[in-house]
């Protein structure tokens, strides 16, 4: 059996780190309920179902190339389809849910994203926006479905067919909740990465790339961009249930403009150009948001500046400034030993 | 100032003093003395940002000055109160605040909501998390439907249909006979379709005939209300019922004067009073039905307690406050005279659950705007004022020549009735 060449090694060495540094990440949000605080916790949450919506948002911003304006459409679908479903039709079962969640989206993105992947750039972020905020008028105007301005409300659900209403709130989201959403997060991740590594993801690098050559090559441009556009609905769905089931309310500003330029200013403080830049982005957004709202009322002018800031001098995102640091100091030691 | 003790509520010496107290309590008495001399801690949920955040400010300004009023007069039985001040945004992020407020800040209790649509996403966390809270001007109310009819712990304003049905009331009383066709213009959720809804059916009740001529509901917030004055000027209607309250009120009237609307029709508007120093009287009529819901700044006969805050208000902040105000201060003072009152009657610091029983016993509190208290369901009863507007005045914006005051006790439905059947056999005053 030959030897592996340097840069095979360097690959195998780089899965190595990555797998281990996921492990231990897995590990410490494992036993974090035991140490941390319990609004800690409750901060947690939303960073798991934002880490699940913008793995999907990357399949298609950083994988394929798409920006979308409008991905809040599907995060309010997921969590209006958990308000009728636990509130109309008495369905309990979180797992359920979330399958109705994912259906409702599905249904939704096969129009929009048939209609919206024929173009590309402003046009498709024009597009997506356009179809989010149809979705948010039809929430606000049809007031007396989707409740209007105040929403719908998400009745407590079961998770794994376990009753645990005598739980109080706080109790079920840093307890059963917390670890379910976890669970989802490493699922969502693990096929978010068999996904990208496959010839799918192979063929949406590549129409990202060279949209025409790619073509020429035999890559079905459309019904790929499709597929991803349908994809990262269903991880919105997903992210849209948790969201709601949570809070127990499903509200018409998940699917305003401003919660889809969250989502963007998310994968960008992450990093799109990385896998784990999306899960670092909602993790970085939801703790610094709190913190700045905590400091000063005028909350959303910093967000602004940080954007700006992360936009010109950190345009890779602090996914991309972490691995640079590993970069430059694996460097250093490199040289160190072979002195 | 969000998220930090409030400046001038609680200062260092005030910190300092109360430490040596703390510590000569424990002292002498032990352990449980901390409780009666640590301050209280009363967590604030106030919007300051977006359509809502002129409101918030005044409910603040409010909240600022019943608590230096009381800390003056020595805190609420005997314990100063400190305030935690969090922004209400959305429903998601302001359940958040609350989270930290109750979960990370520890507060004694929460006050603020001005937004339904939050309240009602919120009234669930509340009692979940067991933690007293009293809404300023938020309701449960999902439509004109409770949502949550047997709360404890979370205690409601007024239903958002009080101002429509006492401008309806007023409405017949001084407009019947001068109007046949009616228009609505409303915003464009559920407080102003029901306040539309509600004139409607009130108008049926009393066996008014009219016909609507023009329905428009630009959205909440909405600044570019051209097309909406159009279609009211082509309309030509008699009466025009309007729910406008935010920064797009003024906008709306700038432009109906300027189409003659203000002229050729009577108005309704219940709840102007939240914009009432930017309706200039350049483009306001007189005659104008006007609502200032539980606070008219401008009230000829004041009580010692509103005009000292009027002037206060005045002095300190060179405006006019509106029922934001009165809602915070009337939330603050029921919580004072509750503690109290359960504190005399058990001899000792009371718990959260005496404070509780006490507001739901209906003890009365004046607040800024008139006498209030909360029912057994936890929704507030406050005293409402609304009247014609006049120029004459002293201000460059519209004050009230003629007045009726209600109390809600006969503007809202009582505890677990239908609304709409209500409307139809309700005892009403006019």
């Amino acid at each position: 059996m030959p030897a592996p060449s340097t840069t095979e090694a360097a690959r195998r060495n780089r899965n190595l780190c990555a797998i281990g540094g996921g492990v231990l990440l897995v590990a410490v949000l494992a036993l974090l309920p035991g140490v941390a605080s319990p609004y800690t916790l409750t901060m947690i949450l939303p960073v798991f179902a934002y880490a699940i919506a913008l793995l999907g948002l990357n399949l298609l911003f950083g994988t394929s190339g798409l920006l979308s304006f409008g991905h809040a459409l599907f995060l309010a679908i997921g969590a209006y389809a958990a308000a009728v479903m636990t509130g109309h039709w008495g369905v309990k079962s979180l797992e359920l849910v979330l399958l109705g969640g994912i259906a409702a989206a599905v249904v939704v993105a096969i129009p929009v994203g048939f209609l919206s992947v024929r173009y590309t750039r402003i046009f498709f972020g024009m597009l997506t926006l356009s179809f989010g905020m149809l979705f948010h008028s039809f929430l606000i105007k049809f007031y007396n479905v989707t409740g209007g301005d105040t929403g719908m409300s998400v009745k407590r659900v079961r998770l794994l067919g376990l009753d645990l209403s005598h739980l109080s709130r706080v109790e079920f989201q840093t307890g059963p909740l917390y670890y379910y959403a976890l669970v989802l997060v490493i699922a969502a991740t693990l096929l978010m990465w068999r996904i990208v590594q496959s010839p799918f993801g192979l063929h949406l690098r590549a129409q990202r790339d060279n949209a025409r050559k790619a073509e020429y090559l035999g890559v079905r441009v459309h019904a790929f961009r499709l597929a991803a556009f349908v994809l990262s609905a269903a991880y919105g769905a997903v992210a849209g249930v948790l969201l709601a089931v949570r809070s127990g309310n499903a509200d018409p500003e998940l699917a305003y403009w401003t919660h889809s330029g969250e989502l963007v200013f998310m994968t960008v403080l992450g990093g799109f150009a990385s896998f784990v830049g999306p899960l670092v982005g909602a993790f970085a957004f939801i703790f610094l948001r709190d913190w700045l709202m905590g400091m000063t009322e005028f909350w959303r002018l910093a967000m602004g500046g940080i954007l700006v800031l992360v936009v010109i001098f950190v345009p890779r995102g602090l996914a991309g400034l972490a691995a640079d640091a590993t970069t430059r100091l694996r460097n250093q030691f490199d040289l160190r030993s072979r002195r | 100032m969000k998220g930090q003790h409030t400046r001038g509520v609680l200062r260092r010496r005030d910190v300092i003093k109360g430490a040596g107290a703390v510590a000569a309590g424990v002292a002498v008495t032990g352990f449980p003395a901390i409780a009666q001399n640590t301050s209280l801690k009363i967590g604030i949920l106030t919007p300051k940002g977006g359509i809502a955040a002129t409101a918030g400010e005044n409910g603040l300004r409010g909240c600022q000055w019943a608590v230096e009023r009381l800390n003056k007069a020595g805190g609420i039985a005997g314990r100063k109160v400190e305030l935690v001040v969090e922004e209400e945004t959305n429903a998601q992020q302001t359940i958040e605040r609350f989270n930290k407020l109750v979960l990370q800040d520890k507060v004694d209790m929460v006050q603020g909501v001005v937004s339904t649509g939050v309240a009602l996403a919120l009234g669930p966390v509340v009692e979940d998390s067991k933690k007293l809270t009293i809404m300023w001007d938020g309701t449960t109310q999902d439509g004109v439907t409770e949502k949550l009819p047997d709360a404890r712990y979370c205690f409601k304003s007024t239903d958002n249909e009080c101002e429509a049905v006492m401008a309806s009331l007023l409405a017949i009383k001084h407009f019947k006979g001068k109007f046949k066709t009616i228009a609505g213009i409303n915003p464009d959720y559920s407080y102003g379709r029901n306040n539309w809804a509600a004139f409607k059916a009130i108008l049926k009740r009393y066996g008014i005939e009219y016909e609507v001529v023009a329905e428009q509901w630009p959205k909440v917030g909405n600044m570019e209300v051209t097309s909406f004055v159009a279609a009211l000027k082509a309309a030509k209607p008699d009466l025009i019922f309007s729910s406008l309250l935010f920064a797009d009120l003024p906008v709306f009237m700038q432009q109906a004067h300027a189409a003659e609307l203000t002229k050729s029709s009577l108005m309704v508007f219940p709840a102007a009073g939240w914009q009432h120093t930017s309706l200039k009287k350049a483009f306001t009529p007189e005659n104008m039905l006007f609502g200032h819901n539980t606070l008219y700044f401008g009230h000829p006969n004041p009580t010692p307690l509103q005009k000292e805050f009027v002037d206060w208000y005045v002095g300190t902040h060179k405006d006019y406050p509106h029922w934001e105000a009165d809602r915070a201060y009337f939330a603050m003072e029921s919580y004072k005279t509750a503690v109290e009152a359960a504190h005399k009657a058990k001899g000792g610091w009371p718990s959260q659950d005496d404070v509780i029983d006490t507001l739901k016993s209906g003890i009365k509190v004046q607040s800024l705007g008139g006498p209030g208290w909360f029912r057994k369901d936890n929704i507030a009863e406050q005293t409402f004022i609304q009247g014609l507007t006049t120029h004459k005045n002293a201000y460059d914006f519209c004050t009230l020549s003629t007045f009726d005051t209600m109390t809600s006790d006969v503007l809202q439905k009582p505890a677990g009735a239908d609304f709409w059947k209500w409307i139809e056999t309700a005892k009403f005053p006019v």
